[in-house]
């Protein structure tokens, strides 16, 4: 074996640590009855199937995530088609403004989209100006919609930049080949540029649905009464009641669900590959 | 590859960045005790919560010859497991609320505090001496020192009517404006109220379920953190609140134009209090600390910095008597409080579960 193998190791010891076996606590945690003195019991798990509104706010935060990655997807695409193939300068430029909302923490994005959504708003005065809106407000704060909008903000550049980068790869010879080949530009990127770029969209689409299923502060903050979701649940029965128990449960069940989308995207990779 | 591993470190250093947007901020304890003639009196509080101020801890490190330790606490449920915990003689004085000092009393972990041996004690307003979870068996446990409600806050520019009942979180006229909290024990203590049953033990949840389902839509939103509340009524996003009193007096400090209401019904109170660990070795410091805590000089001199209200009815003597009668500094407005006692955590979890199908209704 290499011996250079053992440069990983300190790497793999904070992993371990820090990853590892504080999911394991947090095993232990799930399958244990509540009070002191608690004794293994699969009760947390059970309590969660039992409910109605447990399933019902997953499903729901599981259409919230879908909703974002659709989107993300749809924005990020062409983007990052056209900074691949068509911008020669200042590329770096517009990475960089994608990058930038990254050094601004989630909670005050949060309160930003509030400032833009709200009725009076700076988008209510914006579309009233170009005659788009009525009088009336524009009653998009405080909705489900609002919610998804500044989750694809939060979300997409982590889309855009993997699918800039399989982009990027795609050798342009092939392009060419095709053309001469009598191909149009639509079957062209059918048949060569979008199947190349598919490993970019599967990581992109893991990257976006993935943190979506977790997010409490957005729904929170934008989503008014309709702003609850699985991770209110979590993070309520971890600060609100110390329910670690069942809240290490729901964890895993989001866990769970996070690695078997992820399993069904990968599969989307595999095929055709 | 080059531009691959660029991206994919600028792809973890946005992970790195956002995971780091939503730190908190409780920081360990401070400095280890200093050795020498001096006694130490360690004290476990909230971060920067009255007793941490440099200029009292100088004050009273002077009058009395001692060295005071601030070691600060995250939750009530940490500051309990490091009852549980820790060495006897570690800790002298910590600031429980009702949520665990049955607990901590049933478990034998705090001492008695004869009361006679505060001069203070006098002058706390009455009902601060019957909290039935401050007592065991005669004894007193724990030492009232600061406390607040949770009732009406409301904009006098756009609300003309007066408002004097808590139903006016269910007034149809209001739809839109009214902003409630998004707290399970607010909430259903809140519904309580407005149905006649005891806020503490309610008697019928399946009625202030629904109760609480039909004043949702009234709602602009819920809120959370103080904070949020606050941005919601400056951006005039919301006129009526379930709110506390210090938030709603430091936003008229601040210039906002907010009245506050503790309705006919009753309101939602909450306590702070100063507790001795059993096993202190320094019990008569212990006492004076808290007697210095709940001096009328110190009890002023929080409030007008922005502190939650006094313990000590000589204070109110000395605030406006507007800022007084509205923040309900007196006897009988206190008599009408419900303090939030203890429940099991079953109990929690119930009220909890309830609040969540409240809220996705």
């Amino acid at each position: 074996m290499d011996r250079k193998i053992w440069l990983m190791s300190p790497a793999v010891f904070l992993l371990l640590i820090f990853c590892v076996v504080p999911l394991f606590i947090m095993v232990y945690y799930s399958f244990l009855s509540d009070g002191t003195g608690g004794h293994w019991t699969i009760q947390n798990y059970m309590d969660f199937f039992q409910k109605d509104i447990y399933l019902k706010l997953t499903w729901k935060t599981v259409k919230m995530s879908f909703y974002v990655t659709v989107i993300s997807l749809l924005i990020s695409y062409p983007m990052a088609y056209v900074m691949v193939s068509i911008i020669q300068g200042g590329k770096n430029i517009l990475l960089m403004a994608i990058i930038v909302p990254f050094w601004t923490s989630q909670l005050v994005r949060a309160y930003s989209w509030q400032n833009l959504l709200r009725d009076g708003g700076l988008l209510e005065i914006v579309l009233r100006k170009l005659h788009l809106i009525g009088s009336g407000p524009l009653g998009l704060m405080f909705t489900s919609t609002a919610v998804i909008i500044a989750m694809v903000h939060i979300f997409f550049p982590y889309m855009v930049i993997t699918i800039y980068m399989s982009l990027e790869k795609v050798d342009g010879a092939l392009v060419e080949a095709s053309k001469s080949l009598k191909a149009g530009p639509l079957t062209t990127f059918r048949r060569i540029v979008l199947p190349l770029s598919k490993p970019g969209i599967i990581s992109g689409c893991i990257l976006v649905f993935v943190p979506s299923l977790g997010v409490f502060v957005e729904p929170r903050v934008l989503g008014g009464t309709q702003g609850t979701v699985i991770g209110t649940v979590i993070e309520d029965q971890f600060f609100e009641i110390y329910g670690w128990n069942f809240g290490a449960a729901v964890s895993f069940i989001l866990l769970a669900i996070i690695l078997l989308s992820m399993a069904v995207l990968s599969r989307f990779a595999k095929e055709e590959a | 590859m080059k531009k691959r591993i660029a991206g994919l470190l600028v792809i973890t250093s946005m992970l790195l960045v956002s995971a780091c947007g939503n730190k908190s901020n409780n920081e360990g304890a401070s400095s280890s005790p200093a050795k020498g003639e001096t006694k130490t009196l360690n004290v476990v509080n909230w971060k920067s919560y009255g007793s941490d101020d440099p200029e009292v801890v100088k004050e009273f490190e002077e009058k009395y010859n001692v060295k005071v330790v601030h070691q600060y606490m995250a939750s009530e449920e940490e500051l309990l497991t490091r009852l549980r915990t820790s060495k006897e003689g570690d800790i002298d004085v910590i600031l429980p609320n009702a949520s665990i000092l049955p607990v901590a009393i049933g478990e034998g972990l705090l001492q008695p505090i004869d009361t006679a041996k505060l001069a203070n004690y006098s002058s706390i307003y009455e009902p601060f001496k019957n909290i039935p979870e401050n007592a065991k068996d005669g004894k007193v446990y724990a030492v009232p020192w600061v406390w607040g409600s949770t009732a009406i806050a409301y904009n006098p520019e756009t609300v003309k009517a007066p408002i004097d009942s808590v139903q006016v979180f269910w007034d149809e006229q209001y739809k839109g404006k009214i902003a409630f909290r998004d707290d399970f024990n607010d909430a259903i203590m809140t519904a309580a109220l407005a149905l006649g049953q005891d806020p503490n033990h309610p008697s019928d949840l399946d009625a202030i379920k629904k109760k609480l389902i039909e004043q949702k839509p009234l709602n602009r939103t819920y809120w959370k953190t103080g904070d949020e509340f606050s941005k919601l009524y400056a951006g005039k996003m919301a006129d009526i609140g379930l709110m506390w009193s210090g938030q709603t007096a430091s936003m008229k400090k601040e210039g906002q134009n907010i009245k506050y209401v503790i309705p006919k019904e009753g309101a939602i109170g909450w306590i702070d209090n100063w507790a001795i660990v059993k096993g202190s070795k320094n019990s008569d410091l212990a006492n004076q600390f808290i007697d210095f805590m709940i001096d009328r000089k110190f009890q002023e001199s929080w409030v007008n910095k922005g502190g939650p209200a006094p313990v000590n009815k000589e204070v109110g003597k000395n605030l406006d008597p507007a800022f007084v009668e509205e923040m309900g500094l007196d006897e009988k407005t206190i008599g009408k409080l419900k303090f939030i006692a203890y429940h099991t955590d079953e109990e929690k979890r119930k009220w909890n579960e309830l609040w969540l199908e409240v809220k996705s209704h």
